[in-house]
């Protein structure tokens, strides 16, 4: 399973990279928004998205929207990871069609426990 | 017409409740801050890597990192420490990935990072909805209202460490018959 | 540091032999940070002293605590998940069509820890019956008195509702307090919580028609379990349910239950006559 990490923090793409590789993912990177579509648009098709809120050229709210907006992507798995956490921020990623959402600070666990949710772990596809 | 209202006394709880602003000491305490902080440090820097409520006190040579907060509250969430203990938390959390040689924008880049997570859940514990602004590094912003911080002091591996939550608004004006204003330290 | 190589030692052995996991040399450090609330909460001054009480008084109380400081970082909601999947596609329907409209649920989370467990129960219920605060009521129990606080006061930490609460719930049946979450009056008032102590006899509860006793077992010596399981058996009802942990049976322990499987997860029922 692959996963396309978006986050404008080096360190923070690091640490969710990590976390996901140990889970059996296959992982690249992003900066922001508009780099994560650039990705996409080249053929690069990920089976999840984890997605900073706050980045500069295009914020993880609007590439949930864009991505929503393109039919062909209805089967990527959108998880926000980010450090908004004001219950209303919550529930307008969630109407945006974000899929599930991790506050940071979050442990390795905290990511691998999401993932169970969305039976999106590696080991359990089931091809 | 305003010119005739002389409140009574200043005790300063009146100057709170008459003024439209809300100082942060009314909407945090630093309980609060030291338990976001802790969670941080857990989950981002190490599940061992404990924040110790002790003060100490901090080296002349010294980097902030920090978000600001626009909304019912605007202020600045302000992570300070020495240059060399932002080092060593960049490269806590680049664990394998950290170069030989660190340049500033790995540690602006971390070290920002940790203002993000910190400055994001004191934004949701304030009044919202707030904006959270991209984190910046440098010299730490200026106080501009001393009671207008909330302030805790750890230390992370000995080394001394700073989260204020203090305000952008300038001073609040000095009541005008209060005749020795202790607003305007530094 | 006070601690000794050998109390490091034993405790290594200690949490190796009761879950399995391993703490390498060199964590003394993380012993003393995490035993040194428990020992200061039986008034001793550090944690030398608290390892040579329990090993001259080993009682499986401090055993507890002391595994439990050490190896659980955070409970997950919807730990796992299959007995709560188990619970809201079979137990409950069957239950529902079993009872009268006036015959309120009765469920016991009898290890309920810090909550995790009673709330995720409360959740799915009031997500899966209208009126579920009049129709069904939550017993929620723990050795520990903390334990029990924290459940009744229903305050998360930020760390904590991220693991295993989807996100739908906990916009839903929680508000932000400050730097914590805080679950709804409306699931706060389905669970009530209370010490307990498994080990010994129990008080008047139930009778219960779904139990879950999740981890607990492994805890205790075979006599002890079995006497669990009886006491256990005798607050429910004769067609209630039974989940365990995934490590655990009854089979082997106590032959009055009988092992039925639910989707992906096993629960126990009592055998009739037994």
């Amino acid at each position: 399973m692959r996963a396309l990490v978006i986050d404008d923090s080096r360190a923070m793409r690091r640490i969710v990279g990590a976390a996901l590789e140990g889970l059996g993912y296959e992982t690249r990177q992003a900066g922001h928004g508009r780099e994560a579509l650039d990705v996409l648009q080249e053929g690069w098709t990920p089976d999840l998205c984890t997605i900073d809120w706050n980045m500069p050229v295009m914020d993880g709210l609007q590439f949930v929207s864009a991505v929503r907006a393109n039919p062909a992507w209805r089967r990527l798995t959108l998880m926000m990871v980010t450090s908004e956490s004001e219950q209303g921020q919550i529930v307008r990623a969630l109407a945006a069609g974000a899929h599930e959402y991790v506050i940071k600070p979050f442990t390795a666990d905290a990511l691998r426990d999401k993932l169970a949710l969305l039976g999106m772990l590696p080991e359990e596809a089931v091809l | 017409m305003t010119a005739v209202q002389h409140p009574p006394l200043d005790t300063g709880e009146r100057r709170r409740t008459g003024d439209a602003r809300t100082l942060i000491t009314s909407l945090i305490d630093p309980a609060t801050v030291e338990a976001i902080a802790v969670d941080a440090w857990v989950a981002l820097v190490g599940e061992e890597e404990l924040l110790v409520p002790v003060p100490g006190d901090l080296p002349a040579d010294t980097l902030s990192a920090w978000v600001d907060v626009v909304g019912p509250w605007t202020g600045s969430v302000v992570l300070t420490t020495g240059r060399q203990t932002a080092a060593d938390l960049t490269r806590a959390l680049l664990r394998e990935a950290a170069p030989e040689l660190l340049d500033h924008e790995d540690v602006a880049d971390a070290f920002g990072e940790i203002a993000n997570v910190v400055g994001g859940n004191v934004k949701a514990a304030l009044p919202g909805p707030s904006t959270l602004g991209l984190p910046e590094v440098g010299p730490a912003p200026a106080v501009r209202h001393p009671e207008d911080v909330c302030r805790i002091d750890v230390l992370w591996r000995g080394q001394p460490l700073a989260v204020s939550v203090q305000g952008a608004l300038p001073s609040l004006p000095t009541p005008h018959d209060n005749p020795h204003p202790n607003g305007a330290s530094l | 540091m006070t601690l000794t190589t050998t109390s490091f030692d034993w405790v290594r052995q200690l949490v190796h032999r009761e879950s399995a996991i391993v703490l390498a040399p060199g964590k003394e450090y993380l012993v003393e940070a995490r035993l040194l609330p428990i020992a200061r909460s039986m008034g001793l001054p550090d944690v030398g002293q608290l390892v040579d009480s329990v090993r001259t008084r080993p009682s499986p109380e401090s055993t507890r605590k002391i595994v439990e400081a050490l190896t659980t970082n955070e409970t997950s909601w919807f730990r796992d998940g299959d007995p709560f999947t188990a619970l809201t596609s079979t137990v409950l329907p069957a239950l529902l069509a079993a009872r009268g409209p006036a015959e309120r649920l009765q469920i016991w989370s009898a290890a309920c820890s810090s909550g995790q467990e009673p709330y995720t129960i409360a959740m799915l219920l009031e997500d899966a019956m209208p009126y579920a605060s009049t129709r069904a009521s939550i017993t929620a129990t723990d050795l520990s008195r903390a334990m029990v606080e924290r459940t009744r006061a229903g305050r998360f930490s930020q760390l904590e509702v991220n693991r295993g609460l989807p996100a739908p719930m906990l916009v839903r049946h929680f508000t932000r307090a400050g730097s914590e979450w805080q679950v709804s009056p409306s699931l706060r008032r389905m669970v009530s919580a209370s010490e307990c102590n498994l080990a010994a006899p129990l008080p008047r509860m139930g009778p219960f028609d779904v139990v879950y006793l999740r981890n607990v077992l492994i805890y205790f010596d075979l006599p002890t379990k079995q006497a669990i399981l009886r006491r256990v058996r005798a607050l429910m009802r004769p067609d209630g349910w039974l989940f365990l942990g995934a490590a655990e049976t009854t089979l082997g322990v106590n032959d009055s239950w009988e092992r039925v499987v639910v989707g992906r997860s096993s629960a126990y029922r009592p055998l009739k006559g037994a």
